[in-house]
């Protein structure tokens, strides 16, 4: 019997078992996958651009890899990308470090539709600090678009010739920019190495610079006394008599069950494994799933509809180079204006666009713009080296009938069933990203871009797993509460991406390992009389 | 046909992209091999052009697995990564104590300037 399982090692796993420990808590993780394997990483080689997308690939029924389960997404506008081991999504995100704003969490008193958050930016800023520290974030403090306060411990990446060529067309326009907060160590700093700028943080960082909790939070939490069992796959949670949960059935990688019995558990899973977990601990109390009187696990999923605009300019950008990452972001048009016709808004973040045989790929070049046959000498000068592209985060709001169930025929390797997806993307969603896209041209377009082009829709853009297991104050409308605790199995917690209320237009990993941190606060703080399994 | 030369640089043949390039793909991919050699069956003997036309119609994945293997084996090629002036993903350490730029010219000085573009929490929170 262990203080604390916690199930998923990833962002928010890292930041709770790092913490708790440090309490004293005896706390076990199990995770599904293995540690990530770095001699993969190769962007010191000249085969990097071939073997990136097998190695570190985003999608788990492309990968296939020992951690990971089938997701059927054949009803779903987008699929949802992942990294199941130790990092979690940390291994292979952008590290584009976004607080959330003020009015991400008053959704519905600003704005009129979704739900407020049972909390604020207020409450949360000092958890944003602290866990920046800890996290090893670099940036500016400032920012126009934040309330003031303390900023990140390390200064910013370099703007770059394209950020500042962005820059000074914002500054022309008269709209926001700001040097870009990313979750990557400008100078050494912690267990972190400094970047070296290839532009290769969305593949497997090679230096060490990114900040990856395999690489900041779990050696920590390691020395701190935390067991991370890796291999390790819960297939249900446990039910002791009382109603409370008593721990986890898992499965290792030669197949055998065990049982590990826990006073409290903590689910870190993502927005999708965590309700398939609890979806799959149905039992005849709970016949709906686990934490489920609400009817709301797995429904309300956002997943981020994803826009890029890239510009093509005459001078040599050294655009392969650099941070991925953001060099700079914007946030001018992420406050809802209803005369645009939607509501909520984007962020964006300004990126490099690869080398040589990214300039080759129907994204974000699209199949109507080709570069294959005559025109291939001309179009690959124009492009390697001298383009810049905007990535758009768009906010989606949650909607019901957007939601994660189990699949009724597949299985994972261990016959446990596999997730299922239900998306469709919002009107208001689509609008949206199309105004984003429109606005993006013309920054490009300012800042010097002779040819602007917007790139396709595709599916594969669902970084972003949130809203399963919404966090509030009525349990008729959400299960857990502002703490992250099950209304209905109180000593059985969710720590991660599940909780949002509403999805924001940010990448979310900030404000994940903020309410962690949070979260685990308060679990400490109620700890004796917080009612646990016997 | 996928990669002609022009503009200073060599076709993929002339690159033998399709000899000692495809090798070291493979040497990087091996997984690709067999279905990158049922591909070439495929297309072996019909008129290239008409031949990758309908790959790209018909066979979207088996044209992108071929556009992959031809431009692979033809950025590989030192010669070619030398006329299209890319030396691979290099390493440019961050110099730390340099003073930003934006700081030296006062690029955010306009943003600053026109001051908080962000909506706070209202007050009956």
């Amino acid at each position: 019997m262990v203080d604390v399982l916690i199930v998923g090692a990833g962002a928010s796993g890292a930041v709770a078992a790092a913490r708790l420990a440090q309490a004293g808590f005896s706390v076990v993780c199990l995770e599904q996958g293995d540690w990530p394997d770095y001699t993969r990483a190769r962007a010191a080689f000249p085969d990097f651009e071939l073997t990136s997308g097998r190695d570190w690939a985003w999608d788990p029924n492309v990968r296939g890899a020992a951690g990971d389960y089938p997701v059927d997404d054949s009803d779903s506008d987008i699929t949802a990308l992942m990294w199941n081991g130790v990092g979690g999504g940390t291994v292979v995100y952008a590290a584009h470090w976004q607080r959330n704003m003020p009015s991400d969490f008053r959704v519905r008193t600003l704005d009129g539709v979704a739900d407020d958050w049972p909390l604020t930016y207020e409450d949360l800023e000092p958890f944003y600090v602290r866990v920046e520290k800890d996290w090893g974030v670099s940036g500016l403090a400032g920012d126009t678009a934040f309330p003031p306060g303390d900023g990140p411990p390390m200064p910013p990446v370099p703007l770059s010739k394209l950020g500042r060529a962005v820059a000074r067309a914002h500054n022309r326009l008269g709209w926001h920019w700001w040097p870009g907060p990313n979750a990557i160590a400008t100078r050494p700093y912690g267990r972190l190495h400094a970047c070296l700028q290839r532009a290769t943080c969305l593949w497997g960082c090679a230096e060490g610079a990114k900040a990856t909790v395999d690489r900041t939070y779990w050696p920590v939490a390691v020395d701190r006394g935390v067991q991370l069992m890796t291999r390790a796959r819960v297939k249900r949670l446990l039910m002791d008599p009382t109603g409370l949960v008593a721990g986890a059935l898992y499965v290792d990688a030669n197949g055998q069950d065990h049982e590990l019995r826990a006073e409290i558990t903590i689910v870190c899973a993502n927005g999708i494994g965590t309700p398939r977990l609890l979806l799959l601990s149905a039992d005849d109390r709970h016949p709906q799933g686990l934490a489920n009187s609400s009817g709301l696990v797995g429904k309300r999923l956002m997943m981020h509809p994803f826009g890029t605009v890239v510009g093509l300019f005459d001078e040599d950008l050294d655009s392969w180079q650099g941070v991925w990452g953001q060099h700079i972001h914007s946030l001018e048009f992420y406050e809802t204006d209803a005369s645009r016709g939607f509501l909520r808004g984007a962020k964006w973040g300004l990126q490099p666009t690869g080398g040589p045989l990214s300039m080759t790929r129907s994204f974000p070049w699209g199949v109507e713009n080709p570069i294959w046959g005559s025109d291939f000498p001309r179009k690959l000068r124009q492009r390697l080296g001298r383009s810049a592209m905007w990535g758009i985060i768009a906010e989606d709001l949650p909607d019901e009938a957007n939601r994660v169930v189990l699949d009724p025929t597949r299985t994972d390797a261990f016959g446990i069933p596999a997730a299922k997806i239900l998306y469709r993307l919002s009107d208001n969603s689509q609008q949206l990203v199309a105004f984003h896209q429109a606005r993006a041209r013309e920054s490009l377009q300012a800042a010097g871009a002779y040819e602007t082009v917007v790139a396709p829709f595709i599916r594969a853009t669902g970084w972003h797993l949130l809203g399963t297991a919404m966090m509030g104050q009525d349990p008729a409308r959400s299960v857990v509460d502002p703490w992250g605790r099950s209304h209905d199995v109180e000593n059985l917690f969710i720590f991660d991406g599940s909780l949002w209320p509403t999805s924001s237009g940010m990448n979310p990993t900030a404000t994940i390992a903020a309410l962690a941190l949070r979260n685990a606060e308060h679990l400490i703080e109620q700890r004796s009389s917080q009612r646990v399994a016997a | 046909m996928l990669i002609p030369a022009g503009d200073g640089l060599p076709s993929a043949s002339q690159a033998a992209a399709a000899n000692q390039g495809l090798d070291e793909v493979l040497g990087s991919l091996p997984e690709t091999e067999v279905p990158s050699a049922a591909l070439l069956d495929q297309l072996r003997g019909a008129d290239p052009a008409e031949a990758i036309a309908t790959l790209q119609t018909d066979d979207p994945a088996g044209f992108d697995l071929l556009c992959t293997v031809v431009a692979g084996a033809y950025f590989l090629n030192p010669e070619v990564r030398k006329a299209i002036g890319y030396p691979g993903q290099q390493a440019v350490p961050i110099v730390p104590e340099e003073p930003p730029d934006y700081e030296q010219d006062g690029l955010l000085a306009s943003v600053i300037a026109r001051g908080p573009i962000y909506r706070p929490t209202p007050m009956s929170s």
